[in-house]
This record gives C-alpha cells, structure tokens and sequence, in this order.
C-alpha cells in the first residue's frame, strides 16, 4: 500500500513538471529538416538573414558571392564551435547588433563591401553561436546543426540573389522601409534584452 | 483496501491535484499584452501618437516623392533609437509636450500646405520622433517576448504612416487637396489640446 501511496506522488509530482521551451516547438520535426526551419523559422534569425540577403543584394555580383561565402565559413566555424561549448552568451546580443547595422545601411542605402565582409562574418558566427541544439542526443544534436547551417546558408544565398534583381525605383523603396523597419525592430529587442538582464541581474 | 488507505490516498490525490492547476492569465502582467498582438495596440491605442504618425504620413503624401518614403523611413529609426533610451530608463524631460507639439507642428505644416527642403522635413520628422520614441520605450513591459513585441510595434507604426499616406495622395485631386489640408488643421487642433493638458 505505501508503494502504492508512493508512486501515486512520485506520479503526480512528475506531472507537475512543465516543458522549459527556449521557444514554440513544431512537434514531430526534427534533424536536418528540423534544424533547418530552426534557422529560418525563429524570428530573431529569420530577420537576420533577410537584412543579411537584402543587404548584399545591393552588392555588385562578384562580390555578393564572396561575402555570401564569408557568412558561410562564419556559420560553420561557429556552429562547430556551438557544438562543442554548448552555448554562448552575448551571441544574441551581436546578432542583433549585426541586424540593426544591416538595417541601417539598407535604409540608408550604403552598401560598402568592407562593410559586407565584416557584418557577413559577424551574422554568420553569431547566428551559428545562438543556435544550440535543444536536444539530449549527440547524432540529433549534430543534425539539427547541419541543418540550421544549411538552412541558413541556402537562405542567404538565395534572398542575396533575389535582392539582387529588384533595382527598380518601387522595389528599392520597399527594401528601404522594410531595412528601416529591420533595424527599428532590432534596437528595440536589443535595448529590451540589455534593460530585463539590468532588471534581473 | 482499508478504509484508512483509502481516505489517505484520497487526500493524497486531492492535495496532489491542488497542485497542478497553472495559472490562467485572462492577459499579462501589468495589463500589458506582451505578443504581437500587444506590440501592435501599442501605438494605436495612444491618439496622441496615433494622429502624429498619420501627419508624418499625410505630410510625405503631401511633399511628393521621395518624401512620401523617406519621412516614413526616418520616423521608426530615431523612434526605434529613443526608444532604447526609453527602455533603459535615461530620461527625457518635456516629452508629453514634445508629443503634443508634434501633432501641433506636422498637422500645421499639412494644413499651410509647407514645402520645405526635404532635409529640414526629415530633420523636424526625426526630433519628434525622438519625443514618440521614448514615451512608449518607457512603457514598454520589460520582460517581454520582445521579437514578437517589437515586430507588432513597428509594423503598427508602419502601417499608420500608410494609411497617412493613402488619405495623403487625396491631394492630387483639387477636393481632395482641400480634405487633406483639413485633415492636417484638426491633427494641430488635437494637438493643441493635448498641449493645453500637457501643461
């Protein structure tokens, strides 16, 4: 009977427990397809590699590529890095700061290939950084980074060429707004974050 | 099963299920609703700030192009700016009346129908946005889902100058330029009472 006592509040003790979700999970998807909508899907990283896309959109071709592969070789330098520490602190915090720029310079419309190599690398490893994977298993763990990098990289890639095409007066007002809007976006969440750490200690 | 067991696994269970419920939130602490959704109302339920940003949009409709994008480009920038400062608790004194100023100066300027250079236009755009900025940083719930927030928060501003925008190009039209002219008249009056407040 005191088993049975036992294991009715060893059950209901473990019911009380509630999932710690880093952020809304898409049930029943998971490895590289799962890392992959993990990189485009989570807010703060999908409106990076669109200010990313959109900015080296507004560079000539040759040097879009070069920069698209800078990004690359920062996201798999820091998603190597991820997995192995486990996590990093301020990675947000620059990613952010990254996209604010990123804003900026596609309101503003300057598009400055030095400019481009720098925040290309900083985009790439800061997003890589903030990516840990959410999961108990290392094979799981390595796939889902596979797929965040390859999600990401493709993104990248594909919106720097798309943005690439849009040089008419209409489009590249649009792109402006949205870059203003971008980077407005970014300076709040990054003030947000800055004043709840302040708050929390 | 004993009839003590029986009375002691039940209050056991009972005493569990009295522990389990979470908590039911008709909406977020503070009154604030900290999603998208939240950002969103934001703006749009302040008409002190709700009739500057449709001025800003008004008066670029007004001002033609490039003003038309560029007033709504600088606006959620310097607000976005302000708005850290907000956040982050640095004070700004006067801002209430800076508010109502701004509603008084850009309703006024649609209404006189002013075509300023358009760096002057962006630089009066910008200082007011400063004051805009920083109210709603300092309101802004700390501890939000700050992404989703912020998104609803500048979308809502967005679309505020759009609709500016859209009554805005009214003015290609003889009536038209005299209901938007109008439109900026009752924006300074608004403002003026907000001012009258403010004092």
């Amino acid at each position: 009977m005191k088993d049975l006592l036992l294991g009715t509040l060893f059950a209901f003790v473990l019911m009380l427990a509630s999932p710690a979700w880093a952020h809304a999970p898409i049930m029943g998807i998971g490895g590289v397809a799962g890392g992959a909508l993990h990189a485009l899907l989570i807010p703060e990283h999908g409106m990076s590699l669109v200010a990313l896309g959109a900015f080296l959109g507004r560079q000539q071709p040759v040097a879009r590529r070069w920069e698209a592969l800078t990004f690359m070789a920062a996201l798999t330098g820091g998603l190597v890095l991820i997995a192995l520490l486990g996590e990093a602190a301020l990675a947000a915090d620059f990613l952010l700061l990254a996209t604010a720029i990123l804003g900026l310079l596609i309101a503003v419309d300057w598009a400055p290939p030095f400019l481009g190599w720098v925040l290309a690398a900083v985009t790439g490893g800061a997003l890589a950084l903030d990516s840990p994977p959410e999961v108990s298993s290392t094979g799981e763990a390595i796939r889902m980074l596979i797929g965040s990098g390859l999600g990401a990289a493709l993104a990248v890639a594909l919106l720097g060429e798309a943005a690439g095409w849009f040089r008419a007066y209409g489009p590249l007002v649009v792109m402006r707004v949205l870059g203003s809007w971008i980077a407005a976006i970014a300076i709040l969440v990054l003030s947000l974050r800055i004043a709840t750490r302040l708050a929390t200690g | 099963m004993s009839r003590t067991t029986f009375q002691s696994l039940r209050s056991l269970i009972a005493l569990a299920l009295t522990l389990m419920p979470t908590m039911v939130l008709a909406h977020s602490e503070n009154g604030v609703a900290i999603d998208f959704k939240g950002g969103f109302t934001h703006p749009i339920f302040g008409p002190d700030h709700v009739i500057a940003m449709v001025a800003v949009g008004l008066w670029g409709a007004f001002l033609g192009m490039p003003a038309m994008w560029l007033l709504p480009v600088v606006f959620p920038v310097v607000m976005a700016f302000a708005g850290a400062l907000g956040v982050l608790g640095v004070p700004l004194p006067g801002v209430e009346i800076g508010i109502a100023l701004s509603a008084i100066a850009l309703g006024t300027m649609v209404a006189l129908a002013a075509r300023p250079p358009l760096w002057v236009a962006a630089v009066l755009v910008g200082a007011f946005a400063v004051f805009h900025g920083h109210a709603h940083g300092t309101e802004l719930p700390i501890g939000a889902d700050a992404v989703a927030f912020s998104m609803g928060f500048v979308v809502a501003t967005g679309t505020l100058h759009l609709a500016g925008i859209s009554f805005g190009t009214l003015s290609r039209w003889p009536a038209g330029r005299i209901a938007v002219r109008a439109a900026g008249g009752i924006i300074a009056v608004i403002g003026l009472v907000y001012l009258s407040r403010s004092l």
